[in-house]
């Protein structure tokens, strides 16, 4: 046991002489202690090269910054240590945990907040005995962080590019999501619907229709509704017509049972319902071709009216609503609003909720 | 690090000024007379959408953003024009390629949005991943203005 070493005078040469003496040699004491105990510290600045058989790989300066804790369970030991390094230094409240089996309390490894009992009153030791003996020391880190600066640094940094992302998260539609990763790709998508849009309304009034469905069917992009508008219009560019048709036919079934299930399919394929009579309107108007104006949506597609939707006069909703006008049923976004602006404009009110 | 920017400045003009240099740019346009072949369709689109991204550009503040400066300068090069930028302040000169290094360890998720962003915004790929973002939020603002104003434009011209 620590105790017995320390204290029987006849063990070796080294040892102390005895417990009740207070004029032992300071530099045997402690080369006692070092040799027999494997702390890797000592607290004394006073005798400052010690032997480093226990302590391989620190340097003296951390060692003058550990408070070594004696878990002697002698009162008498503990005053002739107490006396002895009183001596050199001042320990005003001293506190000997008992029995503590060496708690060790090191300032320079530890980067969190001590967890074991001891160590708070001990640092209040350590914070007076320390603080003569302080040639370098860091900063007391708070709990759960790092000091270096390195840390300190990247955190600096994710706080910016989070504040980047807040502001940009106003900027882009739909933009509630919390989750970082969707955000951004959600900043990604919208950047390269902008682009589209430029592109498709540099083409607007100029490109003809084949350049249009060509232009578009080759762009990329999944923003909303709003892509799927245009491809919707170069679909029915390239379509033949039996697949237009069976959308008709799709379109025809479904609104015997709902309405709104048709209209949502129609949006879905990035197609609107409108009345005839204003098919032809615009068609006639606007359209150089000869083509039949109830096949739907390529004619219109050069013209003002809009290159990217189309439009889908279901001759057959004639016949199942018994209505000769082929009268509409008014829901939201998905109507033609009677204009012939370019529906991506309305591609953008289809893609808000 | 860099200067500390409390609240980070992404104003954009209003409309007007991006259209006066919208038209400007296609009067400009008219003026070479392109407009009489239709086989030139892609060609005659080309340019109108590369009108509309410099005369954005210019609208936008000219030289004095990152993306606006790239975009300049990829347009200019294509005409084999020679551009001259007034010498603007280094202020923030680090090297990308030690930065991109070590960024791939910090948060790889947003470090492989950051390099996808890189490829869309242009000029994107000598800034660091914070600038990146700051560009992106004055481009968004940019872009939506030019696509108000040329949708605008298409339907004041459109007849009804």
């Amino acid at each position: 046991m620590m105790n017995s070493s320390l204290l029987t005078p006849s063990s070796s040469s080294s040892h102390i002489q005895t417990p009740a003496t207070t004029t032992f040699d300071h530099e045997d004491f402690l080369d006692q202690i070092f040799s027999s105990a494997p702390w890797p510290s000592v607290v004394d600045d006073a005798h400052p090269p010690l032997p480093s058989d226990s302590f391989h790989g620190h340097d003296v300066d951390s060692r003058n910054q550990q408070i070594m804790m004696m878990p002697l369970n002698d009162g008498s030991s503990v005053h002739a240590l107490y006396n002895g390094f009183s001596a050199s230094g001042s320990l005003p409240n001293f506190h000997i945990p008992h029995g503590s089996g060496g708690g060790l309390m090191n300032q320079e490894r530890q980067t969190q907040t001590p967890s074991q009992p001891q160590a708070s009153a001990s640092t209040a030791t350590g914070g007076t005995v320390a603080a003569p003996l302080q040639s370098r020391t860091k900063v007391r880190a708070r709990r759960g962080q790092a000091t270096d600066p390195h840390s300190i640094a990247e955190r600096l940094r994710r706080e910016r590019i989070a504040e980047r992302m807040k502001a940009l998260q106003e900027l882009v539609p739909n933009g509630n999501k919390t989750d970082k990763a969707s955000m951004l790709d959600e900043i990604i998508d919208y950047v390269k619907f902008l682009q589209l849009q430029v592109k498709v309304l540099s083409m607007s009034r100029l490109g003809g229709a084949a350049s249009v469905s060509s232009q578009i069917s080759e762009a990329g992009g999944s923003h909303g509704n709003a892509t799927s508008a245009m491809a919707g219009s170069s679909q029915t560019a390239g379509n033949s017509n039996d697949s237009i048709t069976m959308t008709e036919h799709q379109v025809a079934k479904l609104m015997e049972e709902d309405m709104g299930s048709a209209m949502q399919y129609l949006q879905g394929k990035g197609l609107c319902l409108m009345p005839i009579s204003l098919a032809t309107a615009i068609s006639t108007a606007t359209c150089h071709t000869t083509r039949n104006p109830l096949i739907p949506g390529a004619a219109d597609v050069g013209g003002p009216s809009s290159p990217n939707l189309s439009n889908m006069t279901i001759q057959s909703t004639n016949t199942t609503m018994g209505n000769g006008n082929g009268k509409l049923k008014g829901n939201g976004n998905g109507m033609i609003e009677g204009s012939s602006s370019i529906a991506v404009k309305e591609a953008v009110s289809v893609s808000k909720p | 690090m860099a200067s500390a920017d409390k609240t980070i400045n992404t104003d954009v003009p209003e409309k007007d000024v991006f259209a006066i240099h919208f038209l400007q740019s296609l009067s400009n346009l008219r003026i070479q007379n392109l407009f009489n072949s239709p086989d030139t369709t892609n060609y005659r689109v080309r340019k109108i959408k590369k009108a509309a991204y410099v005369s954005m550009a210019r609208a936008a503040g000219g030289t004095s953003r990152l993306w606006s400066r790239a975009l300049l300068r990829r347009a200019a090069k294509g005409n084999n024009k020679i551009v001259r930028f007034p010498r603007r302040k280094r202020k923030v000169t680090w090297k990308i390629s030690s930065k991109r290094r070590r960024s791939d360890q910090r948060a790889p998720v947003v470090e492989d949005a950051a390099e996808r962003l890189r490829n869309l915004v242009p000029g994107g790929g000598g800034m660091e991943t914070s600038k990146l973002m700051e560009e992106t939020a004055h481009y968004i603002k940019c872009l939506s203005m030019q696509v108000k104003v040329m949708q605008c434009l298409v339907d004041g011209l459109s007849p009804k």
